[in-house]
């Protein structure tokens, strides 16, 4: 098994306490800091992201296996920084206003990480006009993801639409849309680009979206 | 067996009140053995005359506990307007906040952690005196609802995933139930937990006459469980076992709630020896009957909407799809009337009660 393998491996299963280790040994061995955040990370993450939507692993076998994942990035990032290697894209993610869930967003938000993309967390009960903000903010995102747990705030992301449309932003970002009450007839009447069911499925959805 | 004269309504039970809504009084029928009495010989599978349904049960949840409030679950007497909708803290002193879209209590997400760091949480955690909450307050108050022939339901939060989550937080939580490092700490405090529960269940039945623990404790979201059997398995089942052992010693039931798709999850129920199962809908509540309804009961009712009509029209409208949801559940569970007992929550429903107690005396008679 190669060393990226060996990585992957060890990411996949969440072995937290040896991937830093098998990140810099590969980086020893010269192997390209891209090679082992494709093929080790997120290539890992994508496998880890097809069991948990196939019920072959569960919330805390995913969670681990980005716990150890980070652990390998804290390696890699000074290797990615010298070679130029630039992150999937910037995402901004959010429960919207009136919802204090945070538990599908984070694991999206997770999963979103796992796939290459920096993530900008807005936490929960977030309202439209902080989403325009940190878009202005960031001008170069290309994704803003909203998160309602509830048919009751389910209204507050047609609501954070409808904001960034009036904002003149729309054309800058592709929207994606989530939470339990959520369905792609809901993502198509409120104008979202995307809806996913659930963490896995965000990230290969953001992916898409990307183009 | 005259069953139109057993159904006779011979009295007037007193009602709870659901936070500021009143459950309403509950007809008295003029049953040939008491709704405490059927249910039990159910439950032991003995010479049951009918399925225990809505108007058999009672639920109560005092107010002394402290997550009855932090939580706005009270079903109780005479309750103070100010405590309604307040959240406030739990019996660990964990701050839980009204969330009006939500209809119910959560803590805040980014407050901060009870629990840092799992492996060494016995230097952050304060375990609660019980002994000082009230309980004789409670008893007076609700005797006259805990000492009629009714079934006294009294709902439990927080289970144990349930009470790691609002400690630590979710992710951090199911992190601890698979990390090598955390597992230990978790195994040290739900076996404290158990302890706890076991002084609480104690005043439960002391003073609250509770017949029925319903145990809150969620395992999974709308999609699938939060963890795997086997993880389940080593990490909650001894524990939930114990739970199951407090409550049956004192002669009580478990009635396990716990929301989410955890088809996979039940037979982790049946190991642990839990009474009866309240799932939500997703689940293939047909396939468990047929695959588990001789090992655990579930709690069932018919699929309304629950309204609350302002006009003459609302309510026919209602009325209808009452009946509609009523002959949907009679059609679809008729037959395994004998695993299941339907919920306390629509109590007051003559509708309810009596389909179930008539068509369900008529088959057990035979």
């Amino acid at each position: 098994m190669s060393k990226v393998q060996e990585i992957a491996t060890a990411v996949e299963n969440g072995k937290v306490k040896i991937v830093a280790g098998l990140v810099q040994e590969a980086l020893d061995e010269g192997t390209p800091a891209a090679e082992i955040l494709n093929v080790g990370m997120i290539g890992a993450m994508a496998v880890v992201g097809e069991k948990f939507k196939n019920n072959e692993i569960f919330v805390p076998e995913m969670l681990i296996a980005a716990r150890a994942m980070k652990k390998g990035i804290e390696v890699l990032t000074p290797a990615l920084k010298a070679a130029g290697t630039e992150s999937v894209g910037k995402l901004i993610l959010g429960t919207v206003a009136g919802d204090l869930h945070d538990i599908g967003k984070n694991l999206v938000g997770m999963m979103i990480e796992g796939a290459g993309f920096d993530v900008i967390d807005l936490g929960v009960d977030v309202p439209a006009d902080k989403f325009i903000e940190a878009m202005k903010a960031n001008p170069d995102c290309k994704i803003v993801a909203l998160s309602a747990l509830l048919t009751t705030t389910m209204p507050a992301i047609k609501n954070t639409i409808d904001a960034i449309v009036a904002s003149g932003l729309r054309d800058t970002v592709k929207i994606m849309i989530g939470g339990a009450p959520v369905t792609q007839a809901f993502a198509d009447e409120v104008g979202a680009d995307g809806y996913s069911e659930d963490a896995a499925s965000a990230a290969e959805l953001a992916k898409k979206l990307l183009g | 067996m005259n069953i139109k004269e057993e159904l006779k309504v011979v009295g007037e039970l007193k009602g709870v009140c659901f936070g500021a809504r009143s459950m309403g009084n509950a007809p008295k029928h003029n049953t040939p053995i008491t709704p405490k009495e059927n249910f039990v010989r159910f439950m032991k599978g003995e010479d049951y005359m009918w399925t225990p349904c809505s108007d058999d049960f009672v639920t109560v949840i005092p107010r002394e506990i402290p997550d009855t409030v932090a939580r706005d679950f009270a079903f109780d007497l005479d309750i103070p307007e100010e405590i309604i909708h307040a959240g406030g803290k739990d019996m660990f002193g964990i701050e839980w906040e009204y969330v009006v879209s939500a209809g119910g209590s959560m803590v805040r997400p980014g407050n901060p952690l009870l629990i840092n760091d799992i492996t060494e949480w016995e230097k952050e955690v304060t375990f609660p005196d019980i002994d000082s909450w009230d309980w004789e307050a409670a008893e007076k108050r609700l005797a006259p609802v805990t000492s009629d022939d009714r079934v006294v339901v009294t709902w439990f939060f927080n289970g144990l995933f349930e009470r790691l989550i609002s400690m630590m937080e979710f992710e951090n939580a199911a992190l601890a139930f698979v990390d090598e490092d955390e597992q230990e700490g978790v195994h040290r405090l739900f076996d404290k937990l158990c302890d706890l529960y076991d002084a609480i269940f104690d005043k439960m039945k002391k003073h609250l006459n509770t017949d029925v623990i319903y145990f809150h404790d969620d395992w999974g979201s709308q999609r699938a469980p939060f963890f795997s059997k086997a993880v389940c398995d080593e990490m909650l089942v001894p524990y939930l076992k114990r739970i199951c052992e407090s409550a049956h010693k004192r002669g009580m039931y478990i009635d396990f709630h716990s929301c989410g798709q955890v088809e996979l999850l039940v037979p982790c129920m049946i190991e642990a020896g839990c009474d009866i199962w309240s799932g939500q809908p997703m689940n293939d509540r047909l396939m468990l009957l047929e695959k588990y309804g001789d090992k655990i009961k579930l709690n069932l009712s018919p699929n309304a909407p629950m309204v609350f009509p302002k006009t003459p029209e609302e309510a026919e409208a209602a009325a209808k799809a009452y009946d509609a949801a009523l002959d949907e559940f009679m059609s679809t569970y008729g037959r395994f009337m004998t695993s299941i007992v339907v919920s306390a929550m629509q109590a007051g429903n003559p509708k309810l009660y009596e389909r179930v107690y008539t068509e369900t005396r008529e088959a057990f008679a035979k």
